[in-house]
Protein backbone atom coordinates (compact mmCIF):
# COMPACT_ATOMS: atom_id res chain seq x y z
CA UNK A 1 0.00 0.00 0.00
CA UNK A 2 1.04 3.50 -0.64
CA UNK A 3 2.04 6.37 1.51
CA UNK A 4 -1.37 7.87 2.02
CA UNK A 5 -2.55 5.44 4.60
CA UNK A 6 -1.59 4.69 8.18
CA UNK A 7 1.35 2.44 8.80
CA UNK A 8 -0.74 0.08 10.93
CA UNK A 9 -3.01 -0.53 7.99
CA UNK A 10 -0.31 -0.99 5.37
CA UNK A 11 -1.11 -4.67 5.57
CA UNK A 12 1.31 -7.20 4.23
CA UNK A 13 -1.14 -9.71 2.71
CA UNK A 14 -4.12 -7.45 1.99
CA UNK A 15 -4.88 -3.88 0.97
CA UNK A 16 -6.59 -1.35 3.27
CA UNK A 17 -9.52 0.84 2.22
CA UNK A 18 -7.24 3.90 2.29
CA UNK A 19 -5.35 4.98 -0.79
CA UNK A 20 -1.88 6.25 -1.41
CA UNK A 21 -1.49 10.02 -1.80
CA UNK A 22 -2.62 11.59 -5.05
CA UNK A 23 0.25 12.11 -7.49
CA UNK A 24 2.44 9.63 -5.65
CA UNK A 25 4.27 6.75 -7.29
CA UNK A 26 5.33 3.64 -5.44
CA UNK A 27 7.55 0.75 -6.48
CA UNK A 28 7.12 -2.63 -4.90
CA UNK A 29 8.80 -6.00 -5.19
CA UNK A 30 6.98 -8.89 -3.50
CA UNK A 31 8.80 -12.19 -3.29
CA UNK A 32 7.20 -15.34 -1.95
CA UNK A 33 8.72 -18.69 -1.29
CA UNK A 34 6.01 -21.34 -0.97
CA UNK A 35 6.62 -24.92 0.11
CA UNK A 36 5.19 -27.59 -2.20
CA UNK A 37 2.68 -29.95 -0.65
CA UNK A 38 3.80 -32.96 -2.73
CA UNK A 39 7.53 -32.46 -2.21
CA UNK A 40 8.30 -30.59 0.98
CA UNK A 41 11.91 -30.03 0.02
CA UNK A 42 10.76 -27.98 -2.96
CA UNK A 43 9.85 -24.31 -2.81
CA UNK A 44 8.13 -22.30 -5.50
CA UNK A 45 9.48 -18.80 -5.93
CA UNK A 46 7.07 -16.10 -7.11
CA UNK A 47 8.19 -12.55 -7.65
CA UNK A 48 5.82 -9.66 -8.37
CA UNK A 49 7.34 -6.31 -9.35
CA UNK A 50 4.67 -3.64 -9.13
CA UNK A 51 4.22 0.06 -9.90
CA UNK A 52 1.57 1.95 -7.92
CA UNK A 53 0.11 5.30 -8.94
CA UNK A 54 -2.07 7.66 -6.87
CA UNK A 55 -4.41 8.94 -9.57
CA UNK A 56 -6.46 11.13 -7.25
CA UNK A 57 -7.20 11.34 -3.56
CA UNK A 58 -9.84 8.64 -4.03
CA UNK A 59 -8.41 6.31 -6.63
CA UNK A 60 -5.23 4.42 -7.31
CA UNK A 61 -3.90 1.98 -9.89
CA UNK A 62 -1.31 -0.79 -9.64
CA UNK A 63 0.39 -2.52 -12.56
CA UNK A 64 1.84 -5.89 -11.57
CA UNK A 65 4.08 -8.36 -13.35
CA UNK A 66 4.22 -12.05 -12.49
CA UNK A 67 7.47 -13.98 -12.46
CA UNK A 68 7.82 -17.53 -11.15
CA UNK A 69 10.11 -20.55 -11.21
CA UNK A 70 7.35 -23.11 -10.61
CA UNK A 71 8.31 -24.89 -13.82
CA UNK A 72 12.09 -25.12 -13.40
CA UNK A 73 13.44 -21.63 -14.22
CA UNK A 74 12.28 -18.09 -13.50
CA UNK A 75 9.98 -16.91 -16.30
CA UNK A 76 7.49 -14.10 -16.87
CA UNK A 77 4.00 -15.46 -16.56
CA UNK A 78 1.83 -12.39 -17.06
CA UNK A 79 0.55 -9.35 -15.26
CA UNK A 80 -2.41 -7.59 -13.73
CA UNK A 81 -4.02 -4.22 -13.29
CA UNK A 82 -5.44 -3.41 -9.87
CA UNK A 83 -7.76 -0.43 -9.33
CA UNK A 84 -9.11 0.77 -6.01
CA UNK A 85 -11.67 3.51 -5.31
CA UNK A 86 -12.32 4.88 -1.82
CA UNK A 87 -16.00 5.80 -1.58
CA UNK A 88 -16.42 6.44 2.14
CA UNK A 89 -14.27 8.27 4.64
CA UNK A 90 -15.26 9.26 8.17
CA UNK A 91 -12.23 10.84 9.80
CA UNK A 92 -11.57 12.14 13.29
CA UNK A 93 -8.24 13.45 14.56
CA UNK A 94 -6.67 10.09 15.39
CA UNK A 95 -9.14 7.67 13.89
CA UNK A 96 -11.00 6.92 10.71
CA UNK A 97 -13.39 4.52 9.08
CA UNK A 98 -13.02 4.02 5.36
CA UNK A 99 -14.51 1.84 2.68
CA UNK A 100 -13.28 1.08 -0.81
CA UNK A 101 -14.13 -1.06 -3.81
CA UNK A 102 -11.46 -2.70 -5.94
CA UNK A 103 -10.98 -4.85 -8.96
CA UNK A 104 -8.02 -6.83 -10.30
CA UNK A 105 -7.90 -7.92 -13.92
CA UNK A 106 -5.20 -10.40 -14.57
CA UNK A 107 -3.50 -12.44 -17.27
CA UNK A 108 -1.38 -15.49 -16.57
CA UNK A 109 0.10 -18.00 -19.01
CA UNK A 110 1.22 -20.69 -16.54
CA UNK A 111 -0.39 -24.12 -16.30
CA UNK A 112 -3.43 -24.31 -14.03
CA UNK A 113 -2.43 -26.69 -11.25
CA UNK A 114 -4.87 -26.14 -8.36
CA UNK A 115 -8.60 -25.63 -7.82
CA UNK A 116 -7.96 -22.71 -5.42
CA UNK A 117 -8.21 -19.47 -7.41
CA UNK A 118 -5.47 -16.83 -7.23
CA UNK A 119 -5.64 -14.05 -9.80
CA UNK A 120 -2.58 -12.51 -8.20
CA UNK A 121 0.00 -14.80 -9.75
CA UNK A 122 -1.69 -18.09 -10.72
CA UNK A 123 -4.88 -17.58 -12.73
CA UNK A 124 -6.06 -15.31 -15.48
CA UNK A 125 -9.29 -13.80 -14.26
CA UNK A 126 -11.06 -11.06 -12.35
CA UNK A 127 -11.38 -10.31 -8.66
CA UNK A 128 -13.80 -7.65 -7.41
CA UNK A 129 -14.24 -6.78 -3.78
CA UNK A 130 -15.12 -4.43 -0.96
CA UNK A 131 -12.83 -3.35 1.88
CA UNK A 132 -13.68 -1.70 5.21
CA UNK A 133 -10.92 -0.36 7.45
CA UNK A 134 -11.13 1.14 10.93
CA UNK A 135 -8.17 2.92 12.48
CA UNK A 136 -8.11 3.92 16.15
CA UNK A 137 -4.89 5.41 17.45
CA UNK A 138 -2.25 2.71 17.05
CA UNK A 139 -4.47 -0.18 15.95
CA UNK A 140 -6.03 -0.74 12.54
CA UNK A 141 -8.65 -3.36 11.71
CA UNK A 142 -9.65 -4.27 8.20
CA UNK A 143 -11.97 -6.74 6.53
CA UNK A 144 -12.65 -7.54 2.91
CA UNK A 145 -14.86 -9.75 0.82
CA UNK A 146 -14.36 -10.48 -2.86
CA UNK A 147 -15.68 -12.43 -5.78
CA UNK A 148 -13.06 -14.28 -7.81
CA UNK A 149 -13.46 -15.62 -11.30
CA UNK A 150 -10.86 -17.82 -12.97
CA UNK A 151 -10.70 -17.64 -16.77
CA UNK A 152 -8.57 -19.97 -18.88
CA UNK A 153 -4.89 -19.13 -18.65
CA UNK A 154 -2.88 -18.04 -21.69
CA UNK A 155 -0.78 -20.25 -23.98
CA UNK A 156 -3.63 -22.76 -24.20
CA UNK A 157 -3.51 -23.55 -20.49
CA UNK A 158 -7.17 -24.19 -19.74
CA UNK A 159 -8.84 -24.06 -16.35
CA UNK A 160 -8.81 -27.83 -15.93
CA UNK A 161 -11.51 -28.12 -13.27
CA UNK A 162 -15.26 -28.16 -13.88
CA UNK A 163 -16.55 -24.97 -15.45
CA UNK A 164 -18.81 -24.25 -12.51
CA UNK A 165 -15.76 -24.30 -10.20
CA UNK A 166 -14.45 -21.06 -11.71
CA UNK A 167 -16.06 -18.83 -9.04
CA UNK A 168 -14.98 -18.36 -5.45
CA UNK A 169 -15.52 -16.00 -2.54
CA UNK A 170 -12.44 -14.58 -0.88
CA UNK A 171 -12.50 -13.01 2.57
CA UNK A 172 -9.85 -11.47 4.81
CA UNK A 173 -9.55 -10.06 8.30
CA UNK A 174 -6.47 -8.06 9.26
CA UNK A 175 -5.18 -6.44 12.45
CA UNK A 176 -2.15 -4.17 12.56
CA UNK A 177 -0.51 -2.43 15.47
CA UNK A 178 2.12 0.28 15.53
CA UNK A 179 4.82 -0.90 17.96
CA UNK A 180 7.53 1.71 17.43
CA UNK A 181 8.21 4.54 17.83
CA UNK A 182 6.43 5.22 21.11
CA UNK A 183 6.63 8.94 20.44
CA UNK A 184 7.09 10.62 17.10
CA UNK A 185 9.85 13.16 16.82
CA UNK A 186 10.85 13.11 13.17
CA UNK A 187 10.13 11.60 9.77
CA UNK A 188 13.42 9.73 9.97
CA UNK A 189 12.43 7.51 12.87
CA UNK A 190 11.88 3.91 11.82
CA UNK A 191 8.32 2.62 12.35
CA UNK A 192 7.72 -0.99 13.30
CA UNK A 193 4.32 -2.59 12.79
CA UNK A 194 3.10 -6.05 13.66
CA UNK A 195 0.20 -7.61 11.76
CA UNK A 196 -1.89 -10.73 11.96
CA UNK A 197 -4.12 -11.57 9.03
CA UNK A 198 -6.61 -14.29 8.15
CA UNK A 199 -6.98 -15.11 4.47
CA UNK A 200 -9.77 -17.37 3.32
CA UNK A 201 -11.47 -18.62 0.20
CA UNK A 202 -14.53 -20.77 -0.46
CA UNK A 203 -15.32 -22.22 -3.85
CA UNK A 204 -18.79 -21.13 -4.92
CA UNK A 205 -19.74 -24.52 -6.33
CA UNK A 206 -17.93 -27.16 -4.28
CA UNK A 207 -18.03 -25.37 -0.93
CA UNK A 208 -14.39 -26.35 -0.30
CA UNK A 209 -12.38 -23.78 1.64
CA UNK A 210 -9.01 -22.79 2.89
CA UNK A 211 -8.30 -20.38 5.71
CA UNK A 212 -4.73 -19.21 6.33
CA UNK A 213 -3.18 -17.40 9.23
CA UNK A 214 -0.49 -14.91 8.25
CA UNK A 215 1.58 -13.08 10.89
CA UNK A 216 4.04 -10.45 9.68
CA UNK A 217 6.33 -7.62 10.71
CA UNK A 218 6.94 -4.39 8.87
CA UNK A 219 9.67 -1.81 9.00
CA UNK A 220 9.13 1.69 7.60
CA UNK A 221 12.21 3.80 6.99
CA UNK A 222 12.52 7.54 6.31
CA UNK A 223 8.70 7.68 6.13
CA UNK A 224 8.90 6.42 2.55
CA UNK A 225 10.50 2.96 2.42
CA UNK A 226 8.90 -0.22 3.53
CA UNK A 227 10.16 -3.76 4.23
CA UNK A 228 7.63 -6.53 4.98
CA UNK A 229 8.30 -10.06 6.15
CA UNK A 230 5.55 -12.59 6.70
CA UNK A 231 4.69 -16.27 6.86
CA UNK A 232 1.35 -17.81 5.94
CA UNK A 233 0.05 -21.29 6.75
CA UNK A 234 -3.32 -23.03 6.58
CA UNK A 235 -5.70 -23.55 9.51
CA UNK A 236 -8.43 -24.99 7.30
CA UNK A 237 -7.27 -26.70 4.13
CA UNK A 238 -10.03 -28.39 2.10
CA UNK A 239 -9.57 -26.37 -1.06
CA UNK A 240 -6.45 -27.80 -2.61
CA UNK A 241 -3.31 -25.80 -3.33
CA UNK A 242 -0.03 -27.21 -4.61
CA UNK A 243 2.03 -24.98 -2.28
CA UNK A 244 0.09 -23.86 0.77
CA UNK A 245 2.59 -22.33 3.18
CA UNK A 246 5.61 -20.11 2.99
CA UNK A 247 7.38 -16.80 3.36
CA UNK A 248 6.82 -13.37 1.88
CA UNK A 249 9.49 -10.69 1.66
CA UNK A 250 8.60 -7.33 0.16
CA UNK A 251 10.38 -4.06 -0.55
CA UNK A 252 8.59 -0.84 -1.32
CA UNK A 253 9.68 2.70 -2.10
CA UNK A 254 7.36 5.69 -2.39
CA UNK A 255 7.88 8.98 -4.18
CA UNK A 256 5.51 11.78 -3.15
CA UNK A 257 4.22 14.32 -5.70
CA UNK A 258 5.91 12.51 -8.54
CA UNK A 259 3.84 14.11 -11.29
CA UNK B 1 3.70 58.75 -14.04
CA UNK B 2 1.85 55.68 -15.25
CA UNK B 3 4.78 53.57 -14.16
CA UNK B 4 4.76 55.12 -10.72
CA UNK B 5 1.02 54.49 -10.36
CA UNK B 6 1.57 50.89 -11.39
CA UNK B 7 4.26 50.48 -8.76
CA UNK B 8 2.03 52.00 -6.09
CA UNK B 9 -0.87 49.75 -7.05
CA UNK B 10 1.44 46.73 -7.09
CA UNK B 11 2.81 47.67 -3.68
CA UNK B 12 -0.70 48.00 -2.26
CA UNK B 13 -1.70 44.67 -3.73
CA UNK B 14 1.32 42.91 -2.28
CA UNK B 15 0.81 44.64 1.03
CA UNK B 16 -2.78 43.47 1.36
CA UNK B 17 -1.81 39.91 0.58
CA UNK B 18 0.99 39.93 3.08
CA UNK B 19 -1.47 40.24 5.94
CA UNK B 20 -1.56 36.52 6.56
CA UNK B 21 1.74 35.59 8.10
CA UNK B 22 1.24 32.02 9.23
CA UNK B 23 -1.27 29.19 8.99
CA UNK B 24 -1.54 26.32 11.39
CA UNK B 25 -3.59 23.31 10.40
CA UNK B 26 -4.45 20.02 11.99
CA UNK B 27 -5.20 17.03 9.79
CA UNK B 28 -7.50 14.21 10.77
CA UNK B 29 -7.48 10.50 10.14
CA UNK B 30 -3.81 9.72 10.60
CA UNK B 31 -1.47 8.41 13.26
CA UNK B 32 1.73 7.46 11.44
CA UNK B 33 4.76 9.24 10.11
CA UNK B 34 4.41 8.04 6.49
CA UNK B 35 0.96 9.64 6.23
CA UNK B 36 2.10 12.80 7.96
CA UNK B 37 4.99 12.97 5.51
CA UNK B 38 2.55 12.63 2.59
CA UNK B 39 0.76 15.79 3.82
CA UNK B 40 4.05 17.57 4.52
CA UNK B 41 5.29 16.89 0.99
CA UNK B 42 1.95 17.76 -0.54
CA UNK B 43 1.84 21.19 1.19
CA UNK B 44 5.39 21.93 0.08
CA UNK B 45 4.40 21.68 -3.58
CA UNK B 46 2.55 25.02 -3.30
CA UNK B 47 4.61 27.87 -4.74
CA UNK B 48 3.72 30.32 -2.00
CA UNK B 49 4.76 28.04 0.86
CA UNK B 50 8.14 28.80 2.34
CA UNK B 51 8.32 26.32 5.18
CA UNK B 52 6.25 23.58 6.77
CA UNK B 53 6.96 22.57 10.35
CA UNK B 54 5.14 19.40 11.25
CA UNK B 55 4.37 17.74 14.52
CA UNK B 56 3.70 14.08 13.74
CA UNK B 57 2.14 13.13 17.06
CA UNK B 58 -0.45 15.95 17.05
CA UNK B 59 -0.91 15.89 13.23
CA UNK B 60 -0.36 19.65 13.08
CA UNK B 61 1.46 21.62 10.39
CA UNK B 62 2.72 25.18 10.83
CA UNK B 63 2.96 26.78 7.41
CA UNK B 64 4.85 29.99 6.69
CA UNK B 65 4.65 31.78 3.37
CA UNK B 66 7.01 33.58 1.04
CA UNK B 67 7.14 37.37 1.32
CA UNK B 68 4.19 39.02 -0.35
CA UNK B 69 2.59 35.74 -1.39
CA UNK B 70 -1.19 35.48 -1.47
CA UNK B 71 -2.59 32.76 0.77
CA UNK B 72 -5.49 30.62 -0.34
CA UNK B 73 -7.01 28.43 2.38
CA UNK B 74 -8.86 26.25 -0.13
CA UNK B 75 -5.55 25.42 -1.82
CA UNK B 76 -4.08 24.27 1.49
CA UNK B 77 -7.15 22.16 2.23
CA UNK B 78 -6.99 20.55 -1.19
CA UNK B 79 -3.35 19.56 -0.63
CA UNK B 80 -4.25 17.79 2.62
CA UNK B 81 -7.12 15.98 0.91
CA UNK B 82 -4.89 14.99 -2.01
CA UNK B 83 -2.65 13.23 0.47
CA UNK B 84 -5.68 11.20 1.57
CA UNK B 85 -6.69 13.08 4.72
CA UNK B 86 -8.90 15.90 5.94
CA UNK B 87 -8.48 19.23 7.72
CA UNK B 88 -9.95 19.20 11.21
CA UNK B 89 -8.74 22.68 12.23
CA UNK B 90 -7.17 25.62 10.45
CA UNK B 91 -6.12 28.90 12.03
CA UNK B 92 -4.39 31.84 10.38
CA UNK B 93 -2.33 34.64 11.93
CA UNK B 94 -3.65 37.81 10.32
CA UNK B 95 -2.36 41.31 10.96
CA UNK B 96 -5.33 43.62 11.28
CA UNK B 97 -5.36 47.38 11.18
CA UNK B 98 -8.42 48.88 12.86
CA UNK B 99 -10.87 46.41 11.42
CA UNK B 100 -14.37 46.49 12.82
CA UNK B 101 -15.66 42.94 13.12
CA UNK B 102 -19.33 42.56 13.88
CA UNK B 103 -21.11 39.38 14.81
CA UNK B 104 -22.69 37.60 11.86
CA UNK B 105 -21.53 40.29 9.47
CA UNK B 106 -19.37 40.40 6.37
CA UNK B 107 -16.19 42.23 5.68
CA UNK B 108 -13.54 42.40 2.97
CA UNK B 109 -9.98 42.22 4.19
CA UNK B 110 -6.63 41.15 2.78
CA UNK B 111 -8.28 40.31 -0.52
CA UNK B 112 -10.71 37.92 1.18
CA UNK B 113 -14.37 37.96 2.03
CA UNK B 114 -14.75 37.21 5.72
CA UNK B 115 -17.91 36.43 7.63
CA UNK B 116 -17.43 36.81 11.39
CA UNK B 117 -19.54 34.00 12.63
CA UNK B 118 -18.78 33.53 16.27
CA UNK B 119 -17.50 36.79 17.65
CA UNK B 120 -18.54 39.72 19.77
CA UNK B 121 -18.50 43.11 18.06
CA UNK B 122 -14.93 44.30 18.30
CA UNK B 123 -12.16 46.24 16.61
CA UNK B 124 -9.32 44.00 15.49
CA UNK B 125 -5.83 45.44 15.70
CA UNK B 126 -2.41 43.94 15.29
CA UNK B 127 -1.75 40.26 14.83
CA UNK B 128 -4.77 38.10 15.60
CA UNK B 129 -5.50 34.47 15.08
CA UNK B 130 -8.68 33.57 13.24
CA UNK B 131 -10.13 30.12 12.79
CA UNK B 132 -11.84 29.08 9.56
CA UNK B 133 -15.22 27.50 10.31
CA UNK B 134 -16.32 26.48 6.83
CA UNK B 135 -17.30 22.98 5.83
CA UNK B 136 -14.18 20.83 5.53
CA UNK B 137 -12.20 23.06 7.93
CA UNK B 138 -13.73 21.74 11.15
CA UNK B 139 -15.14 18.34 12.10
CA UNK B 140 -18.63 17.71 10.76
CA UNK B 141 -19.93 17.87 14.35
CA UNK B 142 -18.60 21.39 14.86
CA UNK B 143 -19.85 22.47 11.44
CA UNK B 144 -23.36 21.34 12.30
CA UNK B 145 -23.25 22.95 15.73
CA UNK B 146 -22.25 26.32 14.22
CA UNK B 147 -25.26 26.30 11.91
CA UNK B 148 -27.17 27.90 14.79
CA UNK B 149 -24.93 30.98 14.60
CA UNK B 150 -26.23 32.32 11.29
CA UNK B 151 -29.25 32.10 9.06
CA UNK B 152 -27.33 33.26 6.02
CA UNK B 153 -27.11 31.11 2.93
CA UNK B 154 -23.38 31.70 2.43
CA UNK B 155 -22.56 29.47 5.40
CA UNK B 156 -23.94 26.48 3.54
CA UNK B 157 -22.47 27.27 0.13
CA UNK B 158 -19.20 28.98 1.03
CA UNK B 159 -19.82 31.59 -1.65
CA UNK B 160 -21.35 35.05 -1.50
CA UNK B 161 -25.01 35.27 -2.42
CA UNK B 162 -27.98 37.59 -1.87
CA UNK B 163 -27.26 37.66 1.87
CA UNK B 164 -23.94 39.34 1.24
CA UNK B 165 -25.19 42.05 -1.14
CA UNK B 166 -25.63 44.63 1.63
CA UNK B 167 -21.88 44.38 2.30
CA UNK B 168 -21.22 45.33 -1.33
CA UNK B 169 -19.91 41.91 -2.30
CA UNK B 170 -20.35 40.45 -5.74
CA UNK B 171 -22.38 37.25 -5.66
CA UNK B 172 -20.56 34.02 -6.37
CA UNK B 173 -17.16 34.74 -4.85
CA UNK B 174 -15.55 32.75 -2.05
CA UNK B 175 -16.65 33.61 1.48
CA UNK B 176 -14.71 32.32 4.48
CA UNK B 177 -16.58 32.00 7.75
CA UNK B 178 -14.27 32.82 10.62
CA UNK B 179 -14.00 33.36 14.31
CA UNK B 180 -11.27 35.42 16.01
CA UNK B 181 -9.55 33.39 18.74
Amino acid sequence: MGAGSMAQELYVYTEPASNMAAKGIGFRLSNSLMQQVSNKGNYNFHSIPEVMIGISKKSMLHAEFFLSNRNTKLVAEGGALYYKYRFLSVDEVHSHFRMAAYTRLSYNNSDVHQPAIDVNGHNSGVETGLIATQLINKVALSASVAHMYAADNGKGNKFIYANNNRNAVGYTLSVGKLMLPKNYISYNQPNVNVMVEMLGQTNWETGSSFLDLAPSVQLILMSRMRIDAGYRFPLVNNLKRTADRGFLLRFEYNIFNAF
Amino acid sequence: MKKLLFIIVLFLAINSQAQITKVSLQASGLTCSMCSNAINKSLKTLDNVEKVMSNISTSTFEISFKDGAAVNFDELKKKVEDAGFFVSKLTADVSFNNVKAQKDDHLQYAGMNLHFLNSTDQVLNGSRQIQILDKGYVSSKVYKKNQGLTKMECYKTGVTSACCASSGMVAGSRMYHVSPL
